[in-house]
């Protein structure tokens, strides 16, 4: 009986692993670029303030559409 | 365009109800690793079946990780959630399914763990029904964090929550795919994997579980409860990102760094050791991150127990992060696995990072939630000193044991011979230090009283109700456009639903972001477990290997139940010293049949892998029922009552046929496995009283239990015939061969 793990081991698929690497490293930079963008950098100050800021004393109004 | 503020209060009932649970579940875990600690320094310690090691370490570990951790995760995430959310949990009602939901799970767990109802894989003992109860309280827990977020009134989700998110949804894909089992009975069920493909499956969950419930939801924790308590933001909220990213993309990687030289394929050990080693990038960011958050504060460490806890806490995590990593490299591996080295990193992590970070959070939480004082300052600075020593003579010990373990395993004489050949002299040169163990053990754990007692002063002197401080904030606005000024709101289901009112809530949830995360995880994932399951050539068949008999099922499952596999290994590295002491290493094909795997983790006792015909039956059952008559020195509990409680060999059916609808071919004992397993019994007894041994013991557990033994690595010696090269139905390999039923026994030799 042909098995699945038969069908796939013949099917010369190790290449494509490289491949999807290269794309697994490639979103790994995208992501790193989102980061360290400079537009972002007035958005991470404001948010590394926020375990501050609980709502008990809003010093400026939220929920402006940025 | 401004927004009016809306009125609100946090609901802290339910984190004080799992602080509560934390602390206690905390002294129950830390109580039961002191006990299994003495067990292991003197075998008397184990009083009762039910109180032996095999059956408390998992009691243990479970406490530790899942109702200690687990209850101080949840405290932490449900007091900053809302907190950097600005909104109530989105349902009290869930709140408290989960509270409660999780706490009877916790209490199930310590019923059927020490009763022997366990599934054998490592942090993933619990039974079925169990399983099903942790996701559907997981799912509980899940819609109502994702809920708070869609209804929450800040539109940036702080990094704490993005390390939430990340532990709720991997940690749930994690458990339902390492918990598939087909059930044999309500207590009793079977995984889905065998052999190489359920130990790269439990790894995947067993590192994992450490990744994303002792990591990530703690490291979300450093970066909420850390700047509150230094009163200052996080010392780079950039790296805090990268730390995230870095870590969801590499720690899914990391789990077959549990199984170098063993059967598991060398390319999928590879990949492990190399995303290992990467991660001491993000994990020392990180820990830098958490250190330099206290810049210009460092003077507040020496007067706040709370700072003392985070700073110690958060350098744990960076010494066991490297240590990982290094572990995770072959050569070392080679030296510490099986080893106590492996206890002493996992314990600098847990009690170090996870207990400290903790004990810091509640101190911080306790007079705030309590709405009064802590009690005592001076009993927290004692707590976290009795603490530190603890750790401290904990590790040393248990790092010494680890090191001279693993050096006398594999050290030779001048004539080429193994210089240790007994085990046992191994096991010996390590009980003075299982004793400072206990000593540190103690020290941590009378901490830990101290800290009950502080925080039940504190708790005592609370107000006679609480006040719930309101906070405001304003709604948050959507991307969208708001509906026209002055239209009706839809009134039914239907009409709110061509509206396109639910797509405002869906769009709140922070869904680009958690597909991503999911994505990453589970793409890794994919890579790793999918070409052993689909490429052939990964596990190469043996064609002597055989399904156990019907028989040594049972006894298999008796070997589980006691928790044997805890203190022995069935796999041989493919070293000199362990293929001189225990014999040929193990191969990939010979766990083709295992539901589950019985590989192990620790080397307590000797490896069992080749233990067929190495020893006559006769001296199993006298080993069984009082090891130290054999062995004097052996710290191995005695197994009395298995000469005496019978076998259930009714029971054996449902087993067989449990395999078989998992693709164990099982032939004709499909039908009639109890009369296959009566025969196998009345010729073993046979043997055993022929040599002098005990009468009547053809219906005992002992009989199904030496007849596992007595197979173990018995196969792969076994010449292929035409006949054992076909499909193979469960018979043993001496009968295969045409020798008559009970000449088991003398295959091998000593």
């Amino acid at each position: 009986m042909t098995r699945l793990s038969d069908v796939v081991g013949a099917s010369g698929l190790a290449g494509y692993a490289v491949v999807a690497l290269i794309l697994f490293v490639f979103a790994f930079l995208l992501v790193l670029y989102t980061i360290v963008a400079p537009s972002r950098r007035a958005q991470q100050q404001r948010a590394a303030l926020l375990p501050f800021d609980d709502g008990t004393d809003p010093s400026e109004p939220r929920g402006i559409v940025r | 365009m401004e927004a009016r503020l809306e009125a609100f209060t946090y609901d802290d009932a339910v984190v004080r109800k799992f602080l509560w649970a934390t602390i206690i579940w905390g002294l129950v875990g830390f109580l039961v690793g002191l006990v299994i600690a003495i067990q292991l320094a003197t075998p008397v310690a184990n009083l009762a079946p039910w109180l032996s090691f095999g059956r408390l370490r998992p009691l243990h570990t479970n406490a530790v990780i899942f109702a200690f951790a687990g209850n101080a995760i949840f405290t932490g995430i449900y007091y900053s959630s809302q907190r950097l959310l600005k909104a109530r949990m989105f349902s009290d009602r869930l709140s408290n399914v989960h509270f409660w939901g999780w706490q009877a799970i916790i209490v199930a767990a310590a019923i059927t763990l020490p009763l022997g109802f366990t599934q054998a894989k490592e942090y993933a003992e619990l039974e079925w029904p169990i399983d099903i109860a942790i996701a559907v309280v997981w799912v509980a827990f899940a819609v109502n964090f994702f809920g708070t977020i869609a209804r929450r009134r800040e539109r940036h989700l702080y990094v704490a929550i993005w390390f939430y998110i990340a532990s709720i949804v991997t940690v749930a894909i994690l458990h339902i795919f390492n918990s598939l089992a087909v059930p044999v009975s309500l207590f009793k069920s079977y995984s889905i994997y065998a052999g190489v493909q359920d130990a790269l499956m439990q790894w995947w969950y067993g590192h994992n579980a450490v990744a994303f419930f002792l990591t990530t939801p703690f490291l979300g924790l450093m970066y909420y409860f850390m700047p509150k308590a230094a009163e200052r933001p996080v010392f780079s909220y950039r790296l805090s990102i990268l730390h995230f990213w870095t870590l969801v993309f590499l720690y899914i990687w990391a789990g077959p760094h549990h199984l170098h030289y063993t059967a598991l394929p060398d390319w999928a050990s590879t990949v492990g050791m190399l995303f290992s080693i990467m991660l001491i990038a993000p994990s020392w960011g990180g820990m830098i991150n958490g250190l330099l958050t206290l810049r210009g504060a460092w003077h507040k460490v020496a007067t706040e127990p709370v700072l003392k806890f985070f700073v110690l806490a958060v350098t744990a995590y960076g010494m066991s992060t490297f240590e990982g990593p290094m572990l995770s490299i072959k050569s070392v591996n080679s030296l510490a696995h099986y080893t106590d080295w492996i206890i002493a990193h996992v314990h600098t992590g847990a009690l170090g990072w996870n207990g400290l970070l903790t004990f810091g959070m509640i101190y911080w939480l306790a007079p705030r939630l309590f709405q009064t004082e802590l009690f005592s300052k001076k009993l927290a600075e004692l707590h976290f000193w009795l603490a530190t020593f603890g750790i401290l003579l904990y590790v040393a010990a248990i790092y010494s044991a680890g090191i001279t373990q693993g050096l006398m395993w594999r050290a030779f004489d001048e004539t080429g011979r193994l210089q240790y050949p007994d085990f046992v002299e191994t096991t010996m040169r390590l009980i003075p230090m299982y004793w400072v163990r206990v000593a540190g053990g103690t020290l941590y754990i009378t901490g830990a009283f101290v800290f009950l007692y502080n925080i039940f002063r504190t708790w005592a002197a609370r107000p006679a109700k609480y006040d719930a401080p309101v906070a405001r904030a304003a709604p948050l606005l959507p991307y969208v456009e708001p509906p026209i000024s002055g239209a009706p709101v839809p009134a039914s289901a239907w009409s709110r639903l061509v509206s396109l009112t639910w797509h405002r809530a869906w769009e709140r949830l922070p869904v680009t972001f958690t597909v991503l995360a999911t994505v990453a995880v589970i793409v890794a994932s994919l890579f790793e477990i999918l070409p052993t399951f689909l490429i052939r050539s990964n596990v190469p068949t043996i064609a002597s290997v055989k399904p156990y008999t019907p028989l040594e099922l049972a006894g298999r499952d008796i070997y589980i139940r006691e928790g044997c596999f805890n203190c022995h290994s069935q796999m041989i590295r493919p070293f000199r010293h362990e293929t001189e002491r225990y014999g040929e290493y193990s191969k990939p094909g010979e766990s083709v049949y295992e539901h589950p795997f019985l590989w192990g983790s620790r080397r307590i006792g000797p490896d069992l892998a080749r233990e067929g015909g190495k020893y006559p039956p006769l001296w199993h059952v006298q080993h069984m029922a009082d090891p130290r008559a054999l062995s004097p020195k052996s710290i191995m509990p005695g197994y009395p009552q298995l000469l005496t409680r019978s076998l259930d060999f009714d029971g054996i059916q449902a087993r067989v046929d449990a395999m078989a609808m998992i693709g164990v071919p099982y032939a004709d004992a499909v039908n009639r496995a109890p009369a296959m397993a009566r025969e196998q019994a009345a010729s073993l007894a046979a043997a055993i009283l022929a040599a002098g041994g005990p009468p009547a013991l053809d219906d005992k557990e002992i009989i199904a239990l030496v007849a596992y033994l007595e197979r173990l690595g018995i196969d792969i010696k076994v010449p292929v015939t035409a006949e054992s090269a076909t499909p193979a139905p469960p018979t043993r390999p001496d009968t295969a061969q045409g020798a008559p039923a009970g000449t088991l026994i003398s295959r091998g030799g000593r």
